[in-house]
């Protein structure tokens, strides 16, 4: 997905024009803006943290060295903005975890499935999304956050250890406890 | 499948997370895994697409958020070019600043003692007033030397006399 710019940005990062760091938001805007969604369950706080995100990115071109690739670094960011946030409203930031502050947030679940499935299954679906959306709820952000990009952002696992600042060990014992409460809350369902 | 679903547990686990050889092997010879593999694989990819599709949003919100990006790049741009030309000027401002601090110790205690000075100097006229108001011997006996050490003061011998008089009418 890398395009000749953003490849070669690396050692040029800092000399980097206007319209070519437009040309960079507009194609990592939306994983970004998802990747953040899906972290904090906010709409709002993820507009915002996109738009920072790219404004951090903008003021440390220069630090870029092309050693991962533009949209790691870009998810890495993402990533250590929703930390920061989430430490400055922790409490809130639980009540969200906990459903307790009313977010009806579901995922998406009512979206799913589209096109001519029977009833059953788009009922067994929409229950599925759900149970995953809640199992999310209760991992550790980093955990979620790895989980996320591996089963929403369908990132390869070194991808996800780049932009995760991980080793690619650790990201597997992530998803390995993640998958594992993933498939015990589903057998709960049955 | 529950007989078996404990020791079998861990592989389709690990088959879901990354490429795993043996467990591939283990879960296409295991209905029971084969199932559940299917089960969860299901899910996960009825999640993604879940959340993918939730995530999406019209093309004008995507621009609306890229000219913010650019107001706000611009906005920091232009912060940090002020920066840069101000940081220089206040420090020159500073130093000069210091520059100017650094005199004031020696002008300091002069202006500090002037008044000391002054209250020394009133001091002294109180007590010579005192010695002079507690001495019964008119002004013109005083030794000579006296006199003319207040001559060449230019304090006239009249004023002494003037405030030893002033003095008494105020008691």
């Amino acid at each position: 997905m890398e395009t000749a710019l953003t490849s070669a940005l690396g050692a040029a990062a800092q000399n980097i024009t206007a319209e070519e760091f437009e040309a960079i938001v507009r194609r990592h805007q939306r994983r970004v803006h998802r990747f953040l969604l899906m972290l904090l369950r906010d709409a709002e706080e993820a507009d915002n943290l996109t738009q920072e995100c790219f404004l951090r990115a903008y003021q440390n071109l220069g630090s870029f060295r092309g050693e991962s690739s533009l949209e790691s670094w870009l998810l890495r960011i993402a990533t250590n903005l929703a930390r920061d946030h989430a430490r400055s409203r922790k409490v809130s930031f639980w009540k969200r975890l906990l459903g307790l502050d009313g977010d009806q947030s579901s995922g998406g679940a009512e979206l799913l499935p589209s096109g001519q499935a029977s009833p059953e299954r788009v009922l067994l679906a929409r229950e599925n999304v759900r149970a995953v959306w809640e199992v999310t709820s209760q991992l550790s952000q980093q955990q979620r956050a790895v989980f996320l990009l591996r089963f929403v952002e369908e990132m390869e696992l070194h991808e996800i250890a780049s932009a995760m600042g991980l080793q690619v060990g650790s990201v597997k014992t992530h998803l390995f406890r993640a998958v594992q409460t993933v498939r015990s809350k589903l057998r709960d369902l049955r | 499948m529950n007989s078996n679903e404990n020791s079998h547990d861990p592989l389709v686990e690990r088959v879901l997370v990354s490429f795993d050889l043996a467990a591939e092997h283990h879960i296409s010879n295991c209905p029971p895994c084969q199932a559940e593999r299917e089960r969860v694989e299901d899910a996960l990819r009825q999640f993604g697409t879940a959340n993918r599709e939730y995530a999406q949003r019209p093309e004008r919100f995507w621009e609306e958020q890229a000219s913010q990006i650019r107001r706000a790049c611009r906005q920091s741009e232009k912060q940090s070019r002020i920066t840069a030309t101000l940081v220089p000027s206040v420090v020159v401002l500073l130093l000069a600043a210091f520059g100017i601090l650094g005199h004031l110790p020696a002008t300091r205690p002069a202006a500090i003692s002037q008044p000391a000075a002054q209250v020394d100097q009133d001091h002294e006229l109180l007590i010579e007033v005192e010695r002079v108001m507690q001495t019964d011997t008119p002004v013109a006996l005083e030794p000579a030397t006296l006199v003319v050490d207040q001559r060449n003061s230019g304090v006239p011998l009249s004023s002494r006399s003037d405030r030893k008089e002033t003095h008494t009418n105020e008691n």
